[in-house]
């Protein structure tokens, strides 16, 4: 008689237990997160030249954008123009580059490569979806006329920005 | 040529930056003649330790404003809530505030993405 009372006390008091509410609560704000998923890395595929393209020995860095909520933020990438370190440089540098979408999670998101708006060496989107946006960036560098660069190390540094509307 | 070491840089983890709130609001603070808005910063940037808070008007003049750190220093997973003053003639010009990603000298081969955070007034 008393096991079964202390199975039975047992048995209600895990059932006690087990009816313990944990809340975990949140809230989803607007907000927009910068992402570097992948940063980049200079091939060196001529002794002039410097550049990010997998073709030429590079690898692009990819910037990831996660926006919360659609049509509240501008994405706005800027390829590289300078050296952020690098050895001593006596001839002119000439900077290319392109910030391209490399993919999206949204098929609404389709249309911002198209959308994109490009000045000097910065390219703006218009994150009107809500979603993960991927961009992926190039830069090519070249110095003088045909010229080497300098062995050493070389450091360029792209930008992310993301701008509430 | 093959001891050029040329990086935007090594890791290929996820980084993230985040501030909140996007549409920010001015208060009126304790100090007489001074404003106040606060801001959340997130640091899920393993590489960066360091963010710095500027403010602008709507044509991206930089404004001047007080804080107790305009560089904050904030470790990798930590939240940090910032208090930011404005002079009440100040107020009505105030359009964005953002944050940037500072990179010590010495990190910057490791990370070579510079984030920036804008938000804007309501």
């Amino acid at each position: 008689m008393l096991k079964t009372t202390l199975s039975i006390a047992a048995i209600m008091m895990a059932t006690a237990v087990s009816a313990e509410n944990s809340p975990i609560s949140g809230t989803v704000e607007s907000k927009c997160s910068i992402y570097t998923d992948v940063q980049g890395v200079y091939g060196n595929p001529n002794p002039y030249e410097l550049s990010t393209t997998p073709a030429d020995g590079g690898k692009q860095p990819i910037i990831r954008y996660d926006v919360a909520s659609a049509d509240y933020y501008i994405a706005k990438l800027t390829y590289p123009n300078a050296f952020s370190s690098s050895p001593t440089l006596t001839d002119s540098l000439t900077w290319t580059g392109d910030v391209e979408v490399s993919s999206v999670s949204d098929a609404g998101m389709s249309g911002y490569e198209a959308a994109k708006v490009q000045y000097d060496n910065v390219t703006e989107f218009d994150l009107t979806v809500a979603g993960t946006t991927w961009f992926k960036i190039t830069s090519n560098i070249v110095y003088g006329v045909n010229k080497s660069f300098p062995a050493g190390s070389y450091t360029a540094i792209a930008t992310a920005e993301c701008i509430a509307k | 040529m093959k001891y050029i070491i040329a990086l935007l840089a090594f890791a290929t983890s996820a980084y993230a930056h985040e501030m909140t709130p996007t549409y920010f609001e001015i208060k009126s603070s304790y100090m007489e003649g001074m404003s106040k808005t606060k801001f959340r910063l997130f640091n899920r940037r393993s590489d960066v330790q360091y963010y710095e808070f500027s403010a602008f008007d709507k044509e991206w003049n930089p404004l001047p404003f007080a804080t107790t750190d305009k560089l904050v220093n904030i470790e990798y997973l930590d939240i940090k809530d910032i208090t930011i003053y404005f002079r009440d003639t100040d107020v009505k010009k105030v359009y964005y505030v953002c944050t940037t990603s500072r990179l010590l000298k010495e990190d910057v081969t490791s990370t070579a993405i510079a984030s920036k955070i804008c938000s804007r007034i309501k």
